[in-house]
């Protein structure tokens, strides 16, 4: 009995089949089955997640035991290219650049139930904050963040790829839900605003962590030499002209973190 | 049997024999330049305009077998051996040309695993931190046989 034939099948297909493989893969922190792209091979999926060698043949031992009950099974080593070792992620320098702007945006999303919490859009402060909030989402995290992804990163691999059309959807919802934002904003609609924005945040956190985790990863490893120098040079050349606004936004989120752990240190420190 | 330094330890690989390939496959050399030592190189040769560059230490193109394919093809390149050059602040300075005036698109360098062999990549990064232009580095680490032991972006 060998696991080698289910290497190159679909996950989803192996976990439709077995659906407890479903189960033993979210014990590794790996998310097949809420994942709605779906077209990554089995061995991808071990790939990707840069499991220890250890970690990645029990895995394959307990998914062999699924399919093969009661049966020997031959593991398969899947081949990995040359990176850092298993369980670290160190990206290129284009890529850490982008990971770099992911801190910032975590930043806001760590603010936004705070400044949800006792929202009154009615109040002028608070109204602010709200615009101020999405005009750092319009124009950091999606005119110049999300840009260098769709205008330049993904591109090199092809927009038709099926985990980049999931990113590129989720950028789409996330636009949708800063929409409704501002509109809820000109309703004077607290209540749509806490729902929007709520859904916003829930979206992006997952979405970075795919991305910091599992899409960067992947793509740096399939980048080539030729292409992470081309990625830094159209990165730098998108920086200089963001440069002034960039410092701007990264303040505010830096801002925003100060002033909502000094109020939780309030809140929670004697 | 010398002990002490990694560097210079004797250290016999004879086992591989007979675990070569033996099919005669005539390999083509992938060198697009001369020279390619660091005291004789320019870094304003035109070669060295915008390319990917492999700065390497002069034992690693022996340990590995397919270095011309997996490593030099498409790039140039520049050797060095770090415990036994001198004058290696002229390198630092040759680097940090090919940084800033032969506007190189990335750099990689390829070193042994002997201890020794780190004070190239240390070259490298201390001319790129001298450099006013940035650009990414790599650094590969190859075992005596000529395997990969470490890929990584600084």
């Amino acid at each position: 009995m060998e696991m080698e034939g289910y290497i190159n099948k679909n996950i989803k297909d192996i976990i439709s089949q077995y659906p407890e493989i479903g189960s033993i893969l979210n014990e590794y922190d790996i998310a097949c089955v809420s994942c709605n792209v779906g077209t990554c091979l089995l061995k991808d999926v071990v790939e990707v997640h840069n499991l220890t060698y250890e970690a990645e043949h029990e895995l394959m031992k307990r998914m062999a035991k699924v399919i093969f009950p009661g049966n020997e099974v031959k593991i398969p080593k899947v081949k990995r290219k040359i990176g850092p070792a298993a369980g670290q992620i160190k990206y290129s320098p284009p890529v850490r650049k982008l990971v770099d702007e992911h801190a910032f945006i975590k930043k806001l999303l760590a603010a936004i139930p705070h400044i949800l919490e006792s929202l009154n859009v009615a109040k002028v402060e608070d109204r602010q904050l709200i615009i101020d909030s999405v005009d750092f989402i319009r124009s950091y995290a999606d005119k110049y963040h999300h840009a260098k992804e769709e205008e330049i990163l993904f591109k090199k691999f092809g927009e038709g790829i099926e985990i980049i059309k999931a990113m590129l959807d989720e950028h789409d919802i996330g636009r949708g839900h800063v929409k409704a934002v501002l509109e809820a904003v000109e309703a004077g609609d607290n209540q749509a605003i806490k729902e929007r924005l709520t859904a916003y945040c829930e979206l992006l956190k997952d979405h970075i962590k795919k991305e910091d985790e599992i899409l960067y990863p992947w793509m740096d490893k399939n980048l080539t030499v030729f292409q992470v120098g081309e990625l830094f040079n159209q990165f730098n050349e998108v920086d200089k002209g963001f440069e002034a606004a960039s410092r701007k936004y990264e303040g505010f989120a830096k801002a925003l973190e100060e002033r909502f752990n000094r109020a939780s240190q309030k809140i929670f420190c004697p | 049997m010398l002990e002490g330094c990694p560097g210079s330890k004797t250290m016999d690989l004879r086992e591989k024999e007979g675990q070569e390939d033996t099919a005669s496959v005539k390999v083509i050399s992938q060198l697009r330049q001369w020279p390619i030592q660091m005291h004789l190189i320019s870094p304003m040769a035109p070669y060295f305009q915008g390319a990917d560059v492999v700065l390497v230490a002069d034992c690693v193109a022996y340990a590995h077998g397919n270095f011309h394919n997996d490593y030099l093809k498409g790039k140039a390149i520049g050797i060095a051996c770090p415990k036994l050059d001198s004058e290696q602040e002229i390198y630092i300075e040759k680097i940090k040309g090919w940084i800033e005036d032969a506007k190189i698109n990335t750099l990689t360098v390829l070193i042994m695993q002997v201890p020794c062999c780190s004070g190239l990549v240390k070259l490298a990064q201390e001319a790129a931190q001298s450099a006013n232009r940035k650009v990414p580095i790599k650094y590969i680490v190859l075992s005596l046989q000529g395997e990969i032991l470490q890929e990584e972006w600084l």
